[in-house]
């Protein structure tokens, strides 16, 4: 248990006020360094765990209990990766924090003295450690010895009834973050709006792309300094969300609307290569699982031949990154939107016209689609459907909950499935593509290997499309569309 | 990994090693010491009062479930299952259980996750606390004085071990200013595969019971508190 230091109150006074109902044995006041980490979207904070580097050790610990999930010898890193985590805190950690890099989200200096509360044998049957931090509350823990449960709780019950002090209600890591003005949630990419139906479509589009705008601006700068592949997954689904709502509605905007629409496609251009060769990455270690165990490290020079190429993409995304005409693009897009006149119809109207639109849309493009299609055709729809997905996402304040989850959830089993079967051709179309830079014939088979693969869960996946579709524009669907949409 | 300090002599130095090595090792890693000691010494040592709720009857039969029994110690790390008066009685209760010898196993098994490390600070004598003290441990550490006896006790618990359990012996109690302490130690030697380091006669490790505290908080630099460190780590070379 935990509890905050009275305002002002330094060690001595915090001893002293102890000391009139306890028996304590001080140690020595230590001066320490604490370095907390976590990913820019606060997954260690979501998982209900703090990560620290104290004393020389990385250490995981359960934000509620505040006790010690794992403690391992370890330096103090800038930034973390699931596989540089030692493996106590790995095994913890890994499936939480996935791709996304770990880094000092907040820094504490603080002095810290142990008390050992004692009882009438002077036996140790609690300790306490008082800590002050700069520009932070003073905090007092105490923990219980093994088989002294209710010293513990008398000892609490002194802390709070006797001496009036707080229980703490935050940990330190949060209080650090805030006093720095920062969030210890993390930075969040999502959407989350609050829209009314009777709002012009012009305003209503505004928190939409002043939301998006912040989305970029919070990812760019790490985007640019490489921390990890979400900064720029995150900047570009921004970017295609941005596009989408231009394109849904462009009827209610100026003809200048085309600038920015060109400016966004040449951003989503520009950083494209550099997020297909990240995904490659990223799945590599399962591509290589995936081959038979005695050509797995054959791949290998494939990986090194992606490298490069990323080394590349990454120069490139930099450079059209940091143009002053990105830079001013995005500004004056913001004021665009900002100063655009009003527009007469209102976003419940226009929303619902353009959901019921592009869902019909779809539908009659699924239907045109039979087993001798063109697989270009499959990507056209799931290009339409992308669309749909984002005003279900946009809008989904203006509907009832009932209806966008399970229309979200219908048109997400089709375009996982789309997306499956355009991946595997994309992924297939790479290698074929890399192949002549990769001079080592077993790297080549194993490509093959990959290749063939591809080829044939392509195939599966289209065989799906069918069923996925089916739901998608059954007469039930098209129904609750008609009703709420129009 | 389990280390039971035995011997079937008393006052060789049993409890002094089984607390001052316990507390070295609590150091490094999560430690328990469990004091099978009806006298209850290393409890004593400890300031944790000698009892047991239940007795240690429903302890061996495994009718109390051990971890509620454990005390922390003021060594951070360490912690103790006390002594109780009762198990003077624990002969007893084993020979009524099913399979006596392996009752201290069972009732440890659920704690060895937890502890890197438990020491046994067992009573003297041969007997089914014995029997079942040398079934769980992975090694004996075993404190020789050096006495024209000991060769003989030395034998007789190899005798009664056949080969099963490492047997790690170590002199105690040792004053090599005597010259007959010196040759019984050579002697002893010549015959029995024994540790190198050398636990000296000390007042500081008598004055262990007036501190009731090990060696190293009260005098860290004494000549006995180096030796049970250099026994410490002579120990974990040869069981780790």
């Amino acid at each position: 248990m935990e509890f905050l230091l009275p305002e002002g109150a330094g060690h001595d006074s915090a001893r002293h006020a102890l000391e009139e109902h306890l028996s304590l044995r001080p140690g020595r006041i230590r001066r320490g360094t604490t370095v907390f980490y976590d990913t820019f979207d606060g997954r260690v904070h979501g998982a209900g765990l703090i990560l620290r580097h104290e004393n020389g050790a990385l250490e995981l610990l359960d934000s509620a209990t505040g006790e010690t999930v794992a403690s391992v010898p370890a330096e103090t890193p800038k930034r973390m990766f699931a596989a540089d985590l030692p493996d106590p805190i790995r095994k913890r950690l890994a499936k939480a924090i996935e791709m996304r890099a770990l880094t000092p989200v907040a820094k504490v200096r603080s002095h810290t003295q142990e008390l050992a509360v004692l009882n009438e044998d002077e036996k140790t049957v609690a300790r306490l450690a008082v800590s002050t931090h700069d520009g932070l509350h003073g905090r007092v823990t105490a923990r219980a010895l093994r088989g002294y449960d209710d010293e513990l709780e008398r000892v609490g019950a002194l802390l709070r009834d006797t001496l009036g002090w707080a229980p703490a209600t935050v940990p330190l890591v949060d209080e650090a973050i805030a006093a720095g003005g920062g969030d210890p949630a993390g930075t969040s990419s999502k959407l989350d709006l609050q829209l009314d139906p009777e709002m012009p479509a012009t305003e209503a589009a505004r928190i939409v792309f002043a939301r998006l705008l912040e989305v970029i601006d919070a990812n760019l700068p790490d985007t640019i300094r490489d921390v990890d592949t979400e900064f720029l997954h995150d900047l570009r689904v921004a970017v295609r969300r941005t596009r989408s709502l231009q394109r849904q509605f462009k009827s209610v905007y100026p003809a200048r609307l085309q600038h920015f629409r060109d400016e966004f496609k040449r951003l989503q251009r520009e950083t494209g290569e550099l997020r297909d060769l990240d995904v490659y990455l990223l799945d590599f270690p399962a591509l290589k699982a995936s081959l038979p165990e005695r050509m797995r490290d054959d791949l290998e020079p494939l990986r090194a031949v992606l490298e490069r190429h990323r080394g590349r993409a990454l120069r490139a995304t930099r450079r059209a990154l940091q143009d002053p005409r990105t830079g001013d693009a995005l500004a004056d897009w913001d004021a665009f939107t900002r100063d655009a006149p009003t527009s007469e119809v209102t976003v419940g109207e226009l929303a619902s016209e353009r959901i019921a639109k592009v869902y019909r849309r779809m539908v009659k493009m699924g239907r045109a689609i039979d087993d001798d299609s063109p697989a270009q055709d499959l990507h056209e729809l799931r290009k339409v459907g992308k669309e749909l997905r984002y005003l279900l996402e946009f809008f989904a304040s203006l509907y009832p909950a009932e209806v966008v989850k399970p229309f979200i959830k219908t048109l997400k089993g089709l375009q996982d499935q789309l997306g499956r079967f355009q991946d595997r051709e994309v992924q297939a179309n790479k290698l074929r593509e890399l192949a002549p830079e990769v001079a080592d014939p077993p790297a080549l088979m194993a490509m093959g290997v990959l290749v063939d693969r591809f080829i044939a869960e392509e195939a599966a996946a289209r065989a799906e499309f069918a069923d996925r579709f089916g739901a998608f524009a059954s007469k039930a669907q098209r129904a609750v569309v008609k009703e709420h949409f129009g | 990994m389990i280390l039971a300090t035995y011997n079937i002599k008393g006052g060789v130095g049993k409890t002094s090693a089984a607390v001052n090595l316990a507390t070295l090792a609590a150091r490094e890693a999560p430690t328990l010491i469990w004091d099978l000691d009806p006298q209850g010494a290393a409890t004593y040592l400890f300031r944790v009062r000698p009892k047991v709720k239940g007795g240690g009857r429903k302890l061996v039969r495994g009718k109390t479930d051990a971890e509620r029994l454990l005390k922390g110690t003021d060594q951070e790390g360490l912690d103790l299952l006390p002594a109780d008066f009762s198990y003077r009685h624990m002969d007893l209760a084993l020979s009524d259980a099913k399979k006596p010898t392996s009752r201290l196993r069972s009732v440890l098994a659920p704690l060895t996750g937890e502890y890197a490390y438990t020491f046994l600070d067992c009573p003297p004598s041969i007997s089914l606390v014995s029997e079942s003290v040398f079934e769980a441990a992975d090694a004996l550490l075993v404190p020789i004085i050096p006495a024209t006896l000991s060769s003989r006790t030395l034998e007789q618990l190899h005798a009664v071990l056949a080969g099963e359990t490492p047997v790690l012996g170590f002199f105690s109690m040792a004053d090599r200013r005597k010259k007959l302490h010196r040759e019984l130690m050579d002697s002893l030697r010549a015959e029995h595969d024994l540790l190198e380091t050398v636990i000296p006669t000390s007042a500081e490790v008598e004055r262990m019971g007036a501190h009731r505290a090990p060696l190293h908080d009260f005098a860290p630099r004494s000549r006995a508190a180096r030796a049970y460190a250099d026994l410490w780590e002579e120990v974990r070379a040869r069981v780790t």
